[in-house]
Formats: C-alpha cells, sequence, structure tokens
C-alpha cells in the first residue's frame, strides 16, 4: 500500500530541505566575507540520505551537519572564497530546481491517477 | 529559522557593508577635517563585523560596534586657521585616502556580493512557490 507521501516524495522532501540549509549556510558564507576569524560553513545532508537509502529505510527529513571549512584562511582569519560560494550556490540552486520538478512529476502522475475520465 | 532565511541572511549581509560604506564616507568627508593642537584629531571609524550563531551556519552577520583609529593625527603649518596656536599648527586627521577607497571598494563588492546572493535565493523561493501549479 503506497500512500500520498512514498519513500520518492520523502527523499525529494530531504532533499529539498538540505539544499536550501546549503544556500542559506552560502548565503551566511557570503554575509561574512569580511568578518574576520570566520570560517565558511560547509552542509552535508548526502552522506546521511545515502546511508538511510542504502539500509532501505524511508528517510527522515532533518537538517544536515554543518561544519567548518579548513581552507587556508586570509590575514584576516576568514576563508570565505567568493568564487567557490557562487558556485556551490549556484549548483544547490539548480539541484534544488531539478528536485522540485521532480517532485512536480511525481504530483502530476498522482493527480492523473485521482483525475476521473 | 523562519521561511525565506536566505533573504534574511543576506540582507544581514547588505546592512554591515552599507554601515561599513557610510563608516568610509565619513572618513573621507573629514580626511580634512582641522582641530587645534590641543585637541584630538578627527578618528577614522571602522566596523566591527560579527557572525550571529556562529555554530548554526546560517545567522547572518551584525554590527558589533565600531573601532577607532588613532586621534594623534598630525600637526600641519597652517597659519590662516582660526583653530592654528601661536606657532601657527593646527591637528589633521592622519587618514590615507588610498586606505579608504580600497576599503570603499572591498565594502562596495561585498554588498554586490550579498545582492547575487538574495537573487539566487529568490530563484529558488519564487521555483518552489510555484511547486504544484500546474496540476
Amino acid at each position: 500500500m503506497i500512500g500520498i507521501s512514498d519513500t520518492t516524495m520523502t527523499t525529494l522532501h530531504a532533499a529539498l530541505s538540505g539544499l536550501s540549509q546549503r544556500q542559506r549556510v552560502s548565503a551566511d558564507n557570503i554575509a561574512n566575507i569580511n568578518t574576520p576569524g570566520f570560517l565558511a560553513g560547509r552542509t552535508d545532508f548526502e552522506s546521511n540520505l545515502r546511508s538511510e537509502l542504502s539500509s532501505g529505510e524511508t528517510p527522515v527529513v532533518s537538517g544536515g551537519t554543518v561544519s567548518r571549512s579548513l581552507a587556508a584562511t586570509r590575514t584576516d582569519g576568514n576563508n570565505v572564497d567568493l568564487d567557490s560560494e557562487t558556485v556551490i550556490a549556484t549548483e544547490t540552486g539548480m539541484r534544488y530546481q531539478l528536485a522540485l520538478q521532480a517532485l512536480n512529476g511525481k504530483y502530476d502522475l498522482l493527480s492523473a491517477a485521482m483525475r476521473t475520465q | 529559522m523562519s521561511a525565506f532565511d536566505a533573504l534574511r541572511i543576506a540582507g544581514s549581509g547588505m546592512t554591515l557593508h552599507r554601515k561599513y560604506l557610510d563608516a568610509v564616507s565619513d572618513n573621507i568627508a573629514n580626511i580634512n577635517t582641522a582641530a587645534a593642537p590641543g585637541q584630538e584629531a578627527f578618528k577614522e571609524r571602522f566596523i566591527v563585523a560579527q557572525a550571529n550563531d556562529y555554530g548554526s551556519g546560517t545567522g547572518g552577520v551584525r554590527v558589533a560596534g565600531a573601532a577607532f583609529g588613532s586621534g594623534e593625527g598630525k600637526l600641519v603649518y597652517s597659519p590662516d586657521n582660526p583653530l592654528a596656536d601661536e606657532g601657527g599648527y593646527v591637528r589633521m586627521p592622519d587618514i590615507d585616502l588610498g586606505t579608504q577607497m580600497t576599503n570603499m571598494m572591498i565594502a562596495q563588492r561585498g554588498y554586490q556580493a550579498n545582492i547575487s546572493a538574495i537573487s539566487r535565493a529568490t530563484d529558488a523561493y519564487q521555483a518552489a512557490l510555484s511547486l504544484g501549479k500546474n496540476l
């Protein structure tokens, strides 16, 4: 018996939530681009999601973990690199749209199944 | 966490850089502000940036305060100045215009970087808001 919310949807939900967190962390890194001693934050939700999926369970939608980048710092102790932040934020935005499209496709299927002739 | 958090975070970065820009323009505006030799010269102002809720990685940034440069300045011979002492000296601020212009560019570029972050966040939120629209 498959309900409205199956593993695919929960997985996509978890991905959207992790990706939007990564976008927030990236915005935070850019906001702190001139803050002395600030180390760029890096978000990881994929490893948790992957291990949950490979063990066959429905993923739990929870936030990813934020760790601090160990890249070399500038003289002010800050290591935010605008180039990598732009790449990360753009890639995250694309993946977010991709997950949304997949979710939309899933909703389309459901709504087709509910439609009467 | 609230809705549209990325906008709030990038907005905090814009506020910080705007205040940075304000401080720089104030410093440049006062680059020729003379003081009597017995008084302190105009002190250049710096903005102290601090990350909000550093552990969460999504707290944004805030202005933690202002720091000031030295008030010692430099004594300049300017006998026509009404503030001059018997020897004809006034105290002028020791502000380096080159440093100020560099700081201004840093502040402007930081502001622009945050604007790009806002437009990327808007794209993502816009897409999320149209979820399920064509059902």
